[in-house]
């Protein structure tokens, strides 16, 4: 009998009330503890800063989250996929790199005369391979995907070097122009993408049999195999999923900053960290396309609400980490795991 | 315990020659790689370019990456190696900038990185917050503090003039015609070798990081023993940050997470280069000096220099590719 | 038994099977035949040979000799994929279902139904018919969007059986399945498998509970070391036949009896209780004694163990070790008192497979090899080669990794941690599970010599003829209390096992148990 199972059955074995209390109002805490938090920074930032919630003021920070906002979706199925134990489980440390390469190849197609349609399909086909890279190392190799995704992490960014000779690649093309203008409402249109995008990422993962295989093979590998489930198949998928995110991203990226970029890199730990905290916005702690949502507007409009306030932004990777800490405590904690 | 020396008697085996030539695709790496660059490169062999990869490439990293080494032994992993080196760079810098003597700014800058560490030793071994999650929110956390700390990343200049030799000494000096750097980094991969291999501490980090649940059975310590290793891992870094600040007599935030990559990739390749797939001192060195010779190699060969990456990539993959494959092969 | 004349009579016959791990036979013809309809039994002590038995049944194991007859059809081999389409479906005492799914997505996992038309889940029909289905097999009234991880042990291993039942299953094995559950629950499963096969399915039930085998089984088969002894009718069948069917007794004389003076209590425990586990247990063990303790899973003996270890906190109670009070708050603390526990699990508590015979040896004992911080290698490596050889270890050099070792030695090891450690008290669990016949004759005459030098012994083990040969008396537990001492020398393993299983217990009112 393994270990969780031995703390699962003394979760439900009803006799000690007192500690299934304690846990679910840890669990509570998390949870409603989190929306309420986000809330209450909604509308201290609605207060202090006339300018934050207008119509157009919420349109500009969706439409400035989307990059983050699908690569962590990208993250977020992996995790999903793969299990929240960081190391063991699911990570793809490629995905900022993804981006960067992706940006590269569209802004290079673009800029020496291809079409948009050419374009995208590159951008889109890099992505998918470098998913695919990643799978075959994990799922062939049995690679750690920790260490899997960083040494392709690695290559992928030296091949965007390779390309772009570490300059910014403009390109400018008439479906460019229209990805980085404003919509209907005056909202931009990489609002409606990530928007859109959530929606479609959502209905797969959490609406179709493939999603909730997804969950059972990250969750319980030896349940979806007794399920009779495809569990390396399902691993793999997923970060090819991953990797399609990546492409994307890469695609919305050049739109938005109207070329290639440099500082792709960057990218990394505000992905992790906004895949790892959607865990908190869903009722069973579990991470969901829907709270990655909410997690990547979160970040979002802390950046936001501290440029109107004229507060530094470098204060947001501090919150972003005190951030992931609490988390992660509160997780532990409500699984009712102290220490090693 | 030995990594080198092999009372194994059952030899030729295809089983076991496959596994020897697994276990040494590191050192054929090196050497296929030495002879690459020593042929397709007039400059690469000469003194004065060997000499270079040691003092420019390998020295940083060799530092960063021992302290990784730790954590990696104790089944571990620091994320935050680089915040180490940049809080004690800035100690360092600001403290001699205040006029204050040299080996107290050391002093502060080595106190600075080991802080970083405990931060990191009562997130993991107090909270129980796994490794990964912990160091990542140090990493976070270190860069917001940096940017505020320089009024939102402004480096930290020392004057050309008026800066005590001593300083100047610990990155461009040389003691009987050795550059300190390097006899620092020699000092530190024999103490750390020592320390892990024969002490009673390192044995204790071992088992802990082989099967943590024998090492508590046995009654170790298991929490201290972890929370010392990121101290140790932080105190480490920090001397990567003073050998650069003396180097380059400037502060530059955030500039330590530039190692933090390479150094897992050294300390994991030095893991296939073990036995028993353990990570050791000298096997992450043959990691760093294969990812250093690969970088200076690269920039002689007169390829793009964005090369560089790309094998350094493919090279971390190929041997983490063999060492899992290795490790499946004997059954774990 | 003629094959022809029982043409249809069985549902499942497996014969004459013998399957061997190396040059050790797990079975050795072993026979198990059931007959359609009916609830089977299938009973014996660890290692009897009823879990290679069944991964057989399950094609996780082929046999090395023997044959399989399923429905009338014989099969040369089976593979697990077979076996489902077969209709046979295991109920595991591990429940494998995600924590984190709703009762209903459990069920349906893998078969999900979807929105007419669309890739999606009707998540509406996944709800509708999961509680229809609880409801038509149990009377069960359970919201389907429940979460797994907010139901009681019964109510998730209900959620299994469906889960089977979805298949609509001829055969469901169950494996000790009410090992983690509480006297009421097991009442509402015992029902259910009584439902189960007026609908026809036939059933194998496993379990070390001799009185759910009598209430429940139409016929069982006994196992014992490899072959079935009998197959009977455990209604007609005393409790004490039964147990000494199980007991085997030809293997007395390996037990050496040395005569040692008992001196000063080592370790005594005083009215120890953790909530759930275990009430009110005292016991004391005194210098050159060798106590054994018993009883099932979930009796609470593992738990007194860990707490005796300091690897769990007991709730009340005291703990004097060698006349110093105090109970142990960590395994550190308990080292230092000069405790040793070799655990039951091996390879993953007691012997790290990836470090060396020598590092393992001296894990618990590094201090006595330290001058200044550094390890004194010589008198390490000394004392090392001194335990391989007086321990007879076999193995490639001091240096070999433990993952190299055979089971028998790797317990070698794991006691050779402690005697470098000069433990003066050794708590052994099952300290013979999976050891060759030669080894564990070793570990025996080890456990004597410890015992003459003056260490107290304590030692957990479901091996009933092993626990009398070696110990001299015996605590029995029997959901979460003692129920009786034996003197070693006046017990038989039917005494023991009839205590242990409750088969005595329930005569007399159901008051002990923990629930």
């Amino acid at each position: 009998m393994s270990a969780d199972i031995d703390t699962l059955s003394d979760f439900s074995s009803g006799n000690d009330g007192a500690r299934r209390f304690a846990r679910w109002l840890a669990g509570f805490a998390l949870h409603g503890g989190s929306i309420l938090a986000f809330a209450a920074l909604l509308i201290f930032f609605s207060i202090t800063a006339p300018f934050f919630f207008t119509l157009g003021n919420i349109g500009n920070v969706l439409g400035q989250s989307a990059i983050l906002g699908v690569l962590a979706i990208g993250l977020t199925i992996v995790i999903i996929g793969g299990g929240a134990n960081v190391v063991k489980g699911g990570i793809d440390l490629s995905l900022a790199a993804n981006l960067g390469l992706s940006a590269a190849v569209y802004a290079t197609l673009v800029s020496t005369g291809h079409g948009d349609g050419v374009a995208i399909a590159g951008a889109l086909l890099t992505g998918g391979l470098i998913g695919l890279v990643n799978a075959i190392a994990i799922v062939i190799f049995g690679i750690v995907p920790l260490l899997a995704t960083l040494a392709v992490m690695n290559v992928v960014a030296g091949l965007e070097l390779v390309l772009t000779q570490n300059t910014v690649v403009s390109a400018a093309s008439d479906f460019l122009s229209v990805l980085s203008n404003y919509g209907p409402f005056d909202i931009p249109v990489l609002a409606y993408v990530l928007i859109i995008f959530t929606i479609i990422a959502a209905g797969i993962v959490q609406y179709t049999p493939l999603g909730l295989r997804l969950y059972a093979v990250g969750a319980f590998p030896e349940a979806a195999r007794a399920a009779g489930l495809p569990v390396k198949r399902i691993v793999a998928s997923s970060y090819i999923a991953s990797g399609l995110c990546g492409g994307l991203s890469g695609i919305l990226s050049v739109s938005y900053l109207s070329g290639s970029t440099t500082g792709a890199g960057e990218m990394l730990l505000p992905v992790v960290v906004t895949a790892l905290l959607s865990v908190v916005f869903s009722r069973r702690l579990v991470p969901t396309i829907g709270g990655t949502l909410l997690s990547t507007l979160l970040v979002g409009f802390l950046t936001n609400g501290f440029q109107l306030l004229n507060i530094s932004s470098t204060l947001v990777s501090g919150i972003q980490g005190i951030l992931i800490l609490l988390v992660v405590a509160a997780t532990s904690l409500q699984r009712g795991k102290g220490v090693a | 315990m030995s990594v080198f020396a092999n009372p194994d008697r059952r030899l030729f085996t295809p089983q076991f020659i496959g596994q020897v030539l697994l276990r040494y695709a590191v050192i054929a790496a090196l050497a296929g790689v030495f002879a690459f660059f020593s042929f397709a490169t007039t400059t690469f062999l000469t003194s004065a370019n060997l000499t270079s990869i040691l003092v420019n490439n390998f020295t940083l990293l060799a530092i960063v990456a021992v302290a990784m080494t730790f954590a990696v032994s104790a089944g571990g992993i620091d994320l935050s190696v680089g915040t180490s080196v940049d809080f004690a760079s800035f100690a360092f810098v600001s403290l001699v900038l205040a006029g204050y003597p040299v080996g107290l700014a050391i002093l502060a800058a080595l106190v600075s990185g080991a802080l970083v560490g405990l931060f990191n030793a009562l997130l993991i071994s107090g909270v129980g917050i796994t490794p990964f999650l912990a160091t990542l929110g140090t990493l976070f956390i270190g860069r917001s503090s940096q940017q505020l700390l320089t009024n939102g990343g402004n480096p930290v200049y020392l004057p050309q003039t008026g800066i005590s030799p001593l300083f100047l000494f610990i990155g461009h000096g040389h003691i009987l015609g050795i550059p300190v750097p390097l006899i620092i980094v020699g000092l530190l991969i024999v103490i750390t070798s020592i320390v892990l291999l024969r002490t009673r501490f390192g044995r204790a980090i071992l088992a802990i990081g082989v099967q943590q649940s024998v090492a508590r059975y046995s009654g170790l310590r298991v929490p201290g023993h972890i929370g010392l290793v990121y101290v140790i891992s932080g105190f480490i870094a920090a001397i990567a940050g003073i050998i650069l600040t003396s180097t380059v007599s400037v502060y530059i935030p955030n500039s330590g997470g530039a190692f933090m990559l390479n150094a897992i990739g050294a300390t994991f390749i030095g893991t296939t280069l073990s036995r028993e797939g353990r990570p050791n001192i000298p096997g992450t060195m043959l990691g760093v000096l294969l990812l250093s010779i690969v970088a200076n190699g690269l920039l002689l060969t007169g390829l793009s220099f964005y090369w560089q990456q790309v094998g350094t990539g493919l090279l971390i993959f190929i041997v983490l590719a063999a060492s899992f494959l290795n490790r499946r092969g004997r059954g774990d | 038994m003629s094959p022809v004349a029982d043409n249809g009579k069985y549902a499942l016959r497996l014969r004459g099977l013998v399957k061997r791990f190396g040059g050790v036979e797990a079975l050795s013809g072993a026979t198990l035949e059931v007959e359609r309809g009916t609830v089977h039994g299938l009973i014996g002590q660890n290692g009897a040979g009823k879990s290679t038995l069944i991964k057989i049944l399950a094609g996780l194991y082929q046999p090395d000799e023997g044959s399989i007859e399923i429905n009338d059809i014989s099969h040369r081999r089976l593979s697990a994929h077979e076996v489902e389409k077969l209709g046979i479906h295991f109920i595991h005492q591990d429940r494998l279902l995600v924590p984190s799914f709703t009762v209903g997505e459990s069920l349906f996992l893998g078969r999900e139904p979807r929105l007419a038309g669309l890739p999606f889940l009707d998540r509406r029909t996944i709800r509708k018919r999961a509680e229809e289905i609880l409801d038509k097999y149990f009377k069960l009234k359970l919201p389907a969007n429940v979460l797994i991880s907010e139901l009681t042990a019964a109510q998730k291993q209900i959620v299994q059986i469906t889960r089977a039942l979805l298949d609509k299953p001829s055969i469901l094995v169950f494996d000790e399945p009410t090992a983690a559950l509480v006297r009421r629950e097991a009442d509402i499963l015992f029902d259910l498998i009584r439902r189960l096969r007026a609908d026809g399915i036939t059933i194998i039930y496993i379990s070390h509970y001799l009185n759910e085998i009598e209430a429940l089984c139409d016929r069982a088969t006994i196992l014992r070391n490899g072959k079935d002894v009998a197959t009977i009718d455990p209604r007609a069948t005393p409790a004490s036949k039964i147990a000494s069917l199980m007991v085997a007794r030809d293997i007395e004389e390996m037990f050496p009896k040395i005569s040692v003076t008992i001196g000063e209590p080592v370790l005594t425990a005083k009215a120890l209780s953790k909530a759930g586990k275990f009430q009110n247990v005292s016991l004391d063990i005194r210098q050159g004694e060798i106590v054994g303790l018993t009883g099932l899973l979930g009796s609470g003996a593992k738990d007194l163990v860990r707490v005796l270890f300091g690897l769990e906190a007991a709730d009340t109670g005291e703990i004097t070790i060698e006349g110093e009070k105090g109970r142990p708050r960590s395994p550190v603390a308990a080292v230092a008192k000069r405790l040793a526990l070799v655990p039951e699990d091996r390879r993953g508590d007691g012997v790290a497979l990836g470090l060396s015979v020598a590092e393992n040896i001296t894990l618990a004992s590094l201090k006595r090899f330290t001058g200044f911080g550094f390890l004194k290698r010589d008198e390490e490596h000394t004392e090392v080669d001194r335990l391989i050889e007086q321990l007879a270890i076999k193995t490639n050099g001091r240096f070999a990794p433990a993952r190299t070792l055979s089971g028998g030695n790797q317990q070698k090891v794991a006691l050779a941690k402690w005697l470098s450690r000069k433990s003066t008290l050794y708590i052994l669990d099952e300290p013979t599970v999976g050891v060759d016949i030669g080894s564990k004759v070793e570990i025996y005459n080890l456990i004597g010599k410890l015992a003459e030098r003056g260490a107290g012994i304590l030692i957990l083990s479901s091996d009933l003829p092993e626990l009398i040969g070696i110990t001299d008396r015996i605590l029995v537990l029997y959901r979460g209390a003692v129920v009786r001492e034996f003197q070693s020398s006046e017990a038989t393993p039917d005494e023991v096992l009839a205590e242990a299983t409750g088969a005595l217990i329930q005569h007399y009112g159901e008051q002990r148990h923990v629930s």
